[in-house]
């Protein structure tokens, strides 16, 4: 359960289940309650009419009149039945209505006392019957016992409770859906501001934008704020980090400088010779690990995006100057508007290296391709072409290799190309190497994101 | 040749120009950026090396300094830091090349060369002219493939004046790329040099390759070579 809306809308459903089940079990319950005592109402009512009703005849017996007030006595499958019963449990008066059926009646209670009873008819209708045992009093003076039983059928009570039921289901689905719905409407609108901080973290990670914005509601403002001072943290962090490595990387080749420019005053010995070869390996050292920080950097949050066509300017006018005697003509295809999501420097230094490697390969011409990796605009293809001898197919692996590892022995050039490798391997891209068909080299580096 | 070096660490400032002068230059030295700004305003210069980690003064100040106020002699850098975001800041800001530290002497020196004659309108590193050949590399000149010896003044004297063979050159500008500071300046020197070398290339007096322009100065004054 990763969002929080389906978090919320799960836990509201079971909580609607919860609550509406228990309602609905209630107010069921109620209700058929309601409706058994109003059927028990009826049959008491019922059977106060049949007592009312009945008359001793000539014989010392209760005889009931042919013709009752309610009328469903006297018809035949009414769902009304009526019996009399004397002291032997023998019927002296059925109902009109029982013609045919053989109604149970419940158990006599004991004389005075009624009792409820839930049949049914041998079809299998439900029915309530009620029992009531007297002692009547005839003209005499002699009391007989008799019990008055009536049953009723609860086939449309049952029918009653039932649409009922349905009624209360179907509300209160429709209220729940209902609810629901809102509240996942709801749920959108107070969502709303957390998709904006992650839409805009990500344009943080894409370089499209520097920090989160300031217009959030109460409760998210000091998540941006600590997003930005994160943000900018991060930035200093790293930006001293590069410093301190330039900083370190300056003042060891100063010195190296000095030692090399004085040895070279000496005349030249074995001595001098070994020297030589230690300031290169300490300069090779120096130059390959003290360009790491560039590559650290890319992969911080809050780096910016890069117009790559105005760095391609000015890194083609400086170059121009550098190979003035050479004077290469430089062919240039950038997508306009193109930009790169990462440092400038890292930018520069993958493009500078390639450039500078093709104009000291290239016989004359020098093709430089910058367009996005796929159709949406995103991710950068690079590929830097010249017209010289080319970089053979072991010699390409070879120099690609050197970036993962730079060997004690591995001479100073070809460092280029293992940082522009390092560089574009920090942006999730790679580097080929194949033939180009102005006759030289083609260099490519793809960068995926973003 | 008279160049400029700034660099703030003693050592290889010293060591690097007691190296050009060996090569035949002229040397003015600055060890922060504001001394080497008012040296390279104020001294006759041809081209200045910047390291660009200088201290009271970064050397990309220096340069655009330079440039905005008019000085259009090349520049070399000095880095340190060899990241293409440096060198394409140093470029950008007016400079013409730049060398890695730590470099090797030869590497300066060939880059000082190229750029001195390119500043001179020469593309090659052997300035023609009719049957005068200057190998600026070599430091040898020759005469219809005949080498000319040469001292060490008289070499500076024709490289001076065939670099920007058809201008004028004056006496004063002469003895500024000649001497260091410290020498003892006469300009009669300077007319000597010019005798000699006129004796050196043209025993004939046939070419007149070096003119003078009386009160003015001197010109070289054979075309450069078509292809050059």
């Amino acid at each position: 359960m990763s969002s929080l809306s389906a978090r919320l809308l799960i836990s509201v459903s079971l909580l609607l289940v919860f609550f509406f089940g228990v309602t609905i079990v209630v107010l069921d319950s109620a209700f058929r309650e309601a409706g058994e005592q109003a059927q028990e109402d009826i049959l008491d009512g019922m059977l106060m009419m049949l007592i009312a009703e009945a008359e001793p005849n000539s014989r010392g017996e209760l005889e009931m009149p042919l013709d009752l007030r309610e009328p469903r006595f006297g018809n035949l499958g009414s769902g009304l039945y009526g019996a009399l019963f004397d002291d032997r449990d023998t019927p002296v008066w059925t109902s009109q209505s029982s013609l045919g059926l053989n109604v149970p009646y419940g158990p006599s209670p004991d004389p005075g006392a009624n009792l409820f009873s839930r049949l049914r008819l041998e079809d299998g209708t439900p029915l309530m019957s009620l029992s009531l045992a007297v002692q009547w009093e005839l003209n005499d003076g002699e009391l007989k016992p008799y019990t008055f039983n009536v049953a009723q059928s609860l086939d449309s009570f049952n029918a009653q409770v039932a649409s009922f039921r349905r009624q209360l289901f179907t509300w209160f689905a429709a209220v729940a859906v209902i609810m629901l719905t809102s509240i996942s409407f709801v749920m959108r609108g107070l969502l709303k501001p957390l998709r904006q901080v992650e839409s805009e973290i990500s344009e943080v990670e894409e370089g499209k934008r520097q920090v989160l914005s300031d217009d959030y509601p109460t409760e998210l403002t000091s998540v941006a704020r600590n997003m930005n001072i994160l943000i900018g943290s991060e930035r200093a962090r790293s930006e001293r980090y590069r410093n301190t490595l330039d900083n370190l990387a300056h003042s060891l080749k100063t010195p190296l400088a000095a030692i090399r420019a004085v040895l070279s005053e000496q005349p030249a010995n074995d001595m001098s010779e070994r020297v030589e070869t230690q300031i290169e390996r300490m300069n090779d050292i120096v130059r390959y690990q003290l360009r790491k920080p560039a590559m650290i950097h890319s992969e911080t949050v809050g780096v910016v995006s890069v117009p790559v066509s105005d760095e391609v300017t000015r890194l083609v006018e400086g170059l121009s100057k550098v190979y003035r005697e050479k004077s290469p003509e430089f062919e240039l295809d950038v997508t306009e508007g193109m930009r790169f999501h990462g440092e400038t420097g890292d930018f520069l230094e993958v493009a500078g290296n390639l450039l500078d490697n093709a104009c000291k390969w290239c016989r004359r011409r020098v093709k430089l391709t910058i367009h996005p990796l796929r159709q949406d605009g995103g991710g950068m293809r690079l590929t830097v072409e010249d017209d010289g001898p080319g970089i053979p197919e072991q010699a390409a692996d070879a120099l690609l290799q050197r970036g993962t590892r730079l060997d004690e022995s591995a001479p100073g050039h070809g460092i280029g190309l293992a940082v522009v490798k390092d560089i574009a391997a920090s942006y999730g891209g790679d580097v080929t190497i194949a033939e180009s068909d102005l006759g030289g080299a083609a260099i490519t580096v793809t960068i995926a994101a973003p | 040749m008279r160049l400029l070096v700034i660099e703030d660490d003693t050592t290889l400032r010293e060591s690097l120009c007691r190296q050009l002068v060996d090569a035949g230059f002229g040397i003015e030295q600055a060890a922060d950026g504001k001394e080497g700004l008012y040296f390279a305003l104020e001294y006759p210069v041809d081209l200045a090396i910047v390291d660009l980690g200088l201290p009271e003064m970064s050397g990309l100040d220096v340069i655009r300094e330079l440039r905005q106020k008019g000085k259009t002699y090349p520049i070399l850098i000095l880095t340190a830091r060899d990241r293409w975001q440096d060198k394409v800041d140093g470029l950008s800001a007016g400079a013409d090349d730049y060398v890695v530290k730590p470099f090797h002497f030869e590497e300066v020196s060939a880059r000082v060369n190229a750029l001195l004659r390119r500043s001179g309108g020469w593309a090659a590193p052997t300035l023609r002219a009719g049957p005068v050949a200057l190998d600026t590399s070599r430091q040898e000149l020759k005469v219809n493939d005949a080498e000319i010896e040469l001292t060490s003044y008289e070499y500076r004297i024709i490289e001076h004046l065939m670099m920007r063979a058809g201008a004028v050159i004056s006496k004063s500008e002469l003895t500024d790329r000649l001497y260091d500071q410290d020498f003892e300046r006469d300009s009669n020197v300077i007319e000597v040099f010019i005798g000699r070398l006129r004796k050196k290339m043209d025993p004939d007096n046939t070419m007149q390759p070096i003119e003078t322009l009386r009160g003015r100065g001197y010109r070289f004054a054979l075309e450069r070579n078509q292809d050059q």
